[in-house]
């Protein structure tokens, strides 16, 4: 059964798998908006299913694309990146702060290593936290691939140089995460997956003549930039604060001058054996 | 708090190929999904999960979790859905802005039993089978070993950070630091991420070098030290099992269509 | 086994090379130490022999690198990774993290190379015993001391059977037990007829060991002889390494008088104590 699925995935070239996943996550969004599931049974029937089924595949294709182009060193990169995801989301989610931050290490990679590497990241970080703290999160594995291609776009395009347009990549990237993971908070799980002010507020919505899906994104564009503002400058102040030398190792900062200033590339090593 | 749900055994459960059980959930909570008939998933928890469970011996840590994990959701669920929801149009009773439809209590009842069925799905597979093993079976089934890698060495490092992180905080709170209002908690996570990511960093090309020199970019197909045991009657139960979920699939579309 | 002919390298980031030119050739079943000050190029000197030069590294690498017989710059690392193993600084480094016990994690190298399980299972065991770590095969990687972490990764490159095994700096992180620990199963490899290239400060227990000492300056090769010859050369200490603590005692006692002279200065021990035995004797009788 997943044997040919498997090999039929490899046999795609990376590059092609991920615009495949991305193809069918904006088609499954797009269909999901268009239809309007409206008949009582229609709610929550093929619209869970859809959202379930398209995104799961989207993310799939991927994590598969982007895990087999990676090098060596951006692998080992991501064990760390996710641990940072994990652990500080749990903290954050104990102290009750009215954000996620468990995307800070998504970020990291992204900016350090380029979208297809921040998909990846953000995709497994999910199905990791689903193996091993709440199976809840494996259906917004979607959101997560799209926060970390996303920074990785804006880095690529020069946002992570400066203050300013760490806050604009942030808001941007809290948009499109809070519009794209809606369908899957209000069909899969009845716009109740969140904290209970999240739902309270949904509730409002929804009293007020909006649709379940469109309750759900309105709650994500108000609540998901703030959150991935605070992520982005986090993640901006740790690596602004390393040693340029270790930045620098990362081609894709290196091409693209992702950090703008460290640009002039000799900068000295410390120990030479250690610098490639 | 776990890192992993796994609970070692040595059940028949417990010695099913992962691929198996994974396939199970897949198709478990596809077809709880597709078919549009409220107490459908209810029967798919009672026929095939509950039994699972049952044979696996993990009974008393699978109900803890599926309660923990789906009774805050699905208490929610039916205030919200069955208050609130915007395409009611049978009344049954109406406090103020809330309105009880008979539509909305569908939705709730059909969405959380669909809920606790994913949740459910999933426990099973996680409490019954090792993340390592889980791994090994899908590397052989052709998935990237880097993915592997990832997830496997993320389970591995996360205790670990986890009590660090804890122990600076508890010194950050013992030295007084103020950690009340926003930024300054999100300021005090700092000393927290920018350690970890400079020391992993500064390893990373000898982490890299040592990958590599253990074959670890090699492109020759993996084999694996833990045997992962698989049978034709499995094979054929996956088979079955996939089957099944794209006929579940098929009777949504075309109900649909209809 | 080992062959540098005309060997320099540069890293990718720096403009001046870090390593060369060197020559020189090490016969099969040879212990070599290397030894310099830190930035002298003997990690360079390590990645070179076990292909990571210029393979994973990148940089400006000319003339050839050959073991076995092979160029290592054209031999895929998969291919040569039977041939040469490398053991890295830090032992943590070396667990792939991936693996939940050490038999596991002694079985990534041999996974990778898609070696069979029946074969697999012989030579883990089969190095578990010749390291004397059977009874750490069921323990997670992560929970062993720095001692054992170092020879469950010399293990893991060992499971690969190769006819060298590189190590740069392997007792560096380590406390003097562990790196005792370490020694014996350097002693254990060499008594099987492996070639072993050894980065080491601790030079007291490299000259037991080794048959033969690199000194390595600014990228050169600079003296090159028998553990004897290089740690009592005279320009040692200008390069950076410094004598064993027998030599230096031995070279004080002879500024007065107090080391025979028909004798040449000790590195080890046992040297060291006829030498001085020697010497007081000459003390006593004026």
């Amino acid at each position: 059964m997943t044997a040919p699925r498997f090999t039929l995935l490899t046999r795609l070239p990376p590059w092609a798998r991920i615009a495949a996943g991305a193809a069918v996550v904006i088609i499954t969004y797009a269909y999901l908006i268009a239809t309007r599931p409206t008949s009582p049974h229609g709610v929550g029937g093929s619209a869970a299913l859809l959202a379930l089924v398209g995104y799961l595949l989207g993310s799939v294709l991927i994590i598969s694309g982007a895990m087999s182009k990676l090098t060596t060193s951006t692998v080992t990169l991501f064990p760390v990146a996710i641990t940072i995801n994990i652990v500080i989301g749990q903290l954050v989610r104990i102290s009750g702060l009215p954000v996620h931050l468990d995307s800070i290490g998504t970020v990291l990679v992204a900016v350090l290593a380029g979208p297809a590497a921040g998909a990846a990241a953000g995709a497994l970080s999910s199905i990791t936290v689903g193996m091993t703290i709440n199976p809840g999160s494996l259906p917004y594995a979607v959101t997560a691939a799209t926060i970390g291609l996303l920074a990785g776009t804006f880095a690529r395009f020069g946002l992570f140089r400066r203050v300013p347009t760490v806050v604009l990549a942030g808001v941007l990237i809290g948009v499109v995460a809070g519009v794209v993971s809606a369908p899957i908070t209000a069909f899969v799980f009845g716009n109740a997956g969140g904290s209970l002010g999240q739902s309270a507020f949904i509730a409002t919505l929804q009293v007020y003549g909006n649709s379940m899906l469109e309750a759900a994104s309105i709650q994500g564009l108000i609540a998901d930039p703030l959150d991935k503002v605070v992520s982005c400058l986090i993640a901006y102040s740790v690596l602004v604060a390393l040693p340029p030398r270790l930045r620098q190792r990362f081609s894709f900062v290196r091409e693209h001058s992702v950090f703008g200033i460290d640009r002039p590339a000799a900068v000295p090593p410390v120990r030479a054996e250690a610098v490639r | 708090m776990t890192t992993m749900f796994f609970q070692s055994g040595a059940s028949p459960v417990h010695r099913l190929n992962p691929t198996t059980k994974l396939v199970m959930a897949l198709a478990v909570t596809t077809t709880a999904f597709a078919i549009p008939v409220v107490w459908a998933p209810l029967v798919l928890l009672l026929v095939v999960l509950v039994p699972a469970v049952l044979v696996a011996g993990v009974q008393r840590p699978y109900a803890r979790l599926l309660l923990l994990f789906s009774a805050p959701v699905v208490l929610v669920i039916f205030l919200l859905q069955g208050l609130f929801f915007p395409e009611g149009t049978t009344v049954l009773a109406e406090f103020g802005p809330a309105t009880v439809t008979s539509e909305g209590l569908l939705f709730a009842a059909q969405t959380s039993l669909r809920l606790v069925v994913m949740l459910g799905s999933f426990l099973f597979l996680l409490l019954t089978t090792h993340p390592g093993v889980l791994m090994s079976a899908m590397v052989e089934r052709g998935m990237s070993p880097n993915t592997s890698y990832v997830i496997s060495a993320t389970l591995q490092i996360v205790p670990a950070f986890r009590a660090r992180a804890q122990n600076v905080l508890r010194a950050q709170q013992a030295r007084g630091l103020d950690t009340t209002g926003l930024r300054r908690r999100v300021r005090a996570l700092l000393p927290l991420v920018g350690p970890l990511l400079l020391g992993s960093l500064a390893d990373l090309e000898e982490r890299a070098v040592a990958m590599e020199a253990r074959a670890f970019g090699s492109t020759t197909r993996r084999t694996s030290l833990v045997a992962v045991a698989d049978s034709s009657a499995q094979r054929w139960a996956r088979l079955l099992m996939g089957a099944a979920a794209v006929t579940a699939i098929v009777v949504n579309v075309l109900g649909v269509v209809r | 086994m080992i062959e540098f002919e005309n060997v320099s390298y540069a890293y990718p980031t720096t403009a001046e090379d870090a390593l060369g030119p060197v020559s020189f050739a090490i016969p099969a079943g040879q212990v070599c130490g290397v030894v310099g000050a830190s930035g002298s190029g003997k990690s360079t000197l390590a990645s070179a022999v076990a292909g990571m030069i210029p393979h994973v590294s990148g940089g400006r690498l000319s003339g050839e690198v050959r073991v076995g017989g092979r160029p290592v710059a054209t031999t895929p690392l998969a291919d040569l990774v039977t041939e040469v193993g490398l053991v890295v600084q830090n032992p943590f480094n070396q667990m792939s993290g991936a693996k939940f016990t050490v038999r596991e994690e002694l079985a990534f190298g041999l996974e990778n190379l898609g070696v069979d399980r029946a074969e697999m299972v012989r030579r883990i065991e089969q190095v578990l015993e010749d390291l004397r770590i059977e009874h750490l095969a069921d323990r997670s990687p992560f929970a062993l001391s720095g001692g054992q972490q170092q020879l469950v990764a010399i293990g893991s490159v060992l499971v690969m059977r190769p006819r060298v095994v590189v190590l740069d700096e392997p007792t560096s992180q380590l406390d003097p037990a562990s790196a005792t620990l370490v020694f014996g199963a350097l002693d254990a490899l060499r008594r099987n007829g492996i070639t072993i290239v050894l980065v080491e400060h601790r030079i007291e227990q490299l000259a037991e060991l080794a048959d033969r000492v690199l000194v390595l300056s600014h990228g050169s090769l600079v003296l090159d002889g028998s553990p004897h010859d290089v740690f009592t050369d005279e320009l040692l200490p200008d390069l950076g390494v410094s004598s064993t603590r027998y030599t230096r005692a031995a070279r004080r006692a002879a500024e007065r008088g107090l080391w025979p002279e028909s004798l040449p200065l000790p590195v080890l021990l046992p040297e060291a104590v006829r030498g001085f035995g020697a010497g007081l004797s000459v003390e006593h009788t004026p």
